[in-house]
């Protein structure tokens, strides 16, 4: 492991919460850099929604299959496992013969992965969410990178329940739906101006959130003005102008 | 077991409509939820740019007090829930918290003898619908269980709404409330695609986020396909809805 990126990850999210921040925002940064930390082909942040669900809050990637991964696992797979017991659940070889989760296997190896780690994202006794990691290569991850990960699972965790500044002692599920919220806002923003760049959802993405880092906005703030309002200009695909242009008048 | 409770509620839901002798409303939804929380009345707010302000429904006289009192103090729960766009669980209103919160409102609320009080957005990220709240004349949280209800009859009740911003052509608002092929309503919210589709939509037919979501739910419903199927297309940008010729007044 490169103990200097190890360092910079923690200072780099330390560092983020100290400010008004934006959860699905960090919650990407930490997939990012859970990817480049554990050699990871991908990562993706699921939190469980009380309705009896585990939903996507962030992942490294649009990779469809991925995303479809963490549906099929409202039904079958490691990170249901995980939710459930509490406890890291590892998938080795998911293209070995004899599979625990068949259909997420079968869903899996077609994405490109091989191995799968779910580690759990804990508050107390309950279970919030999980931390999951694929890789593209069959064999488990090493013990000092499971460590690493579950202290990024943590400080998802963390960053969870502070990012609203926490004005009145709201509840968990209550932190969970606005997170979850954000997540939905952010991606609605991601259609419209995947189709009005006429650009992909990555593309989308990081253009969203740049121009939110260039403009010091909240990523669900801009996300949710560009939605609202239809007149919105944004600034054109693939440059950074170094000043962003500034949204239209924001709508509430 | 837990994947087929929106499909329980929604027939408990279809059944309080037919016994009353009509079609499903948004008050179907708060007599469910009243029932399944435990609770001594709901309501209805429907959201405009200016917070939520037209009251859609009230169970009884004192769930009517409670809508009246927010919008007459212009805070509240279900102001909170709509602007935090999650659910405000004010389970005593007599605490601390409660009124520093809404110091005006609960003690007015308290008079009523209300004493905790539930709001629940009625969002789809950008799109607000409104807000379904819920009162109880004694203190305590929700249930998890109930907790689940309430969000899942929240959503139920956001699509209700938004449908009828379809000129009422979608599915749920509209008949005996079953699809095409004699099944429940597909309640399908919370779909990645069905909100990256919901965006490229606003684009292409030049609608709000909230008729976007309507017309992706009546296509879906004319075509008596899974909503999520219909948004998959969308995004892998194999289907395209154009805007309609006779368009609907505001």
């Amino acid at each position: 492991m490169d103990s200097e990126l190890l360092t910079d990850t923690f200072v780099d999210l330390a560092d983020t919460m100290v400010a008004d921040f934006d959860i699905i925002d960090f919650l990407h940064m930490l997939t990012d850099r859970s990817v480049a930390l554990l050699s990871a082909a991908a990562a993706g942040v699921v939190l469980a929604d009380p309705r009896g669900e585990l939903r996507v809050a962030a992942a490294s990637s649009e990779a469809a299959g991925l995303i479809e991964l963490f549906q099929i696992q409202n039904d079958e797979g490691p990170c249901l496992e995980c939710f459930r017991s509490g406890h890291a659940v590892t998938a080795p070889d998911l293209a070995g013969p004899e599979q625990q989760w068949p259909r997420f296997a079968d869903a899996a190896t077609e994405a490109g992965f091989r191995t799968v780690e779910a580690l759990p994202m804990r508050l107390r006794d309950q279970v919030i969410g999980a931390l999951n990691l694929f890789r593209a290569t069959p064999g488990p991850f090493e013990p000092e990178g499971l460590r690493v990960g579950q202290a990024l699972a943590d400080v998802a965790t963390i960053g969870l329940l502070q990012e609203r500044n926490l004005r009145h002692s709201e509840t968990i599920a209550e932190q969970l739906q606005a997170a979850l919220n954000s997540r939905v806002v952010i991606e609605q923003a991601k259609g419209k101006l995947a189709e009005r760049s006429a650009t992909d959802m990555d593309t989308a993405f990081r253009m969203l959130r740049d121009h939110a880092r260039n403009t010091n906005r909240r990523l669900t703030d801009v996300a949710r003005d560009f939605v609202d309002n239809p007149s919105t200009d944004f600034p054109s695909p693939p440059l950074r102008s170094p000043r962003g242009g500034r949204p239209g008048p924001a709508s509430g | 077991m837990t994947a087929r409770r929106p499909t329980v509620l929604w027939g408990m839901i279809a059944e309080h409509a037919a016994a009353a002798g009509r079609r499903v409303m948004i008050d179907d939804v708060c007599a469910v939820a009243v029932s399944s929380a435990q609770a001594s009345g709901a309501w209805v707010v429907a959201a405009s740019s200016r917070g939520p302000d037209f009251v859609m429904c009230v169970t009884d006289q004192v769930s009517e007090q409670l809508a009246e009192l927010q919008q007459m103090l212009g805070e509240g729960p279900c102001h909170d829930a709509l602007a935090a766009a999650a659910p405000v669980l004010a389970a005593d209103l007599r605490d601390q918290e409660s009124s520093r919160r809404w110091p005006a409102f609960a003690p007015e609320a308290r008079r009523t003898g209300t004493t905790a009080i539930f709001a629940f957005p009625l969002v789809i990220g950008a799109i607000q619908a409104g807000v379904i709240s819920l009162y109880r004349n004694s203190a305590g949280p929700l249930s998890s269980l109930q907790l689940r209800d309430c969000l899942l009859l929240a959503d139920t009740a956001t699509v209700l709404l938004l449908d009828s911003l379809d000129g009422g052509a979608a599915p749920t608002a509209s008949g005996d409330g079953t699809r095409p092929s004699g099944q429940s309503p597909d309640l399908a919210v919370h779909r990645v695609e069905i909100d990256q589709a919901t965006g490229m939509l606003s684009v292409q037919l030049r609608v709000t986020a909230g008729e976007a979501f309507a017309r992706l739910r009546a296509y879906a419903y004319a075509e008596d396909r899974r909503l999520a199927d219909v948004a998959g297309d969308i995004v892998a940008r194999r289907l395209r809805l154009e805007p309609d010729a006779p368009d609907i007044g505001p």
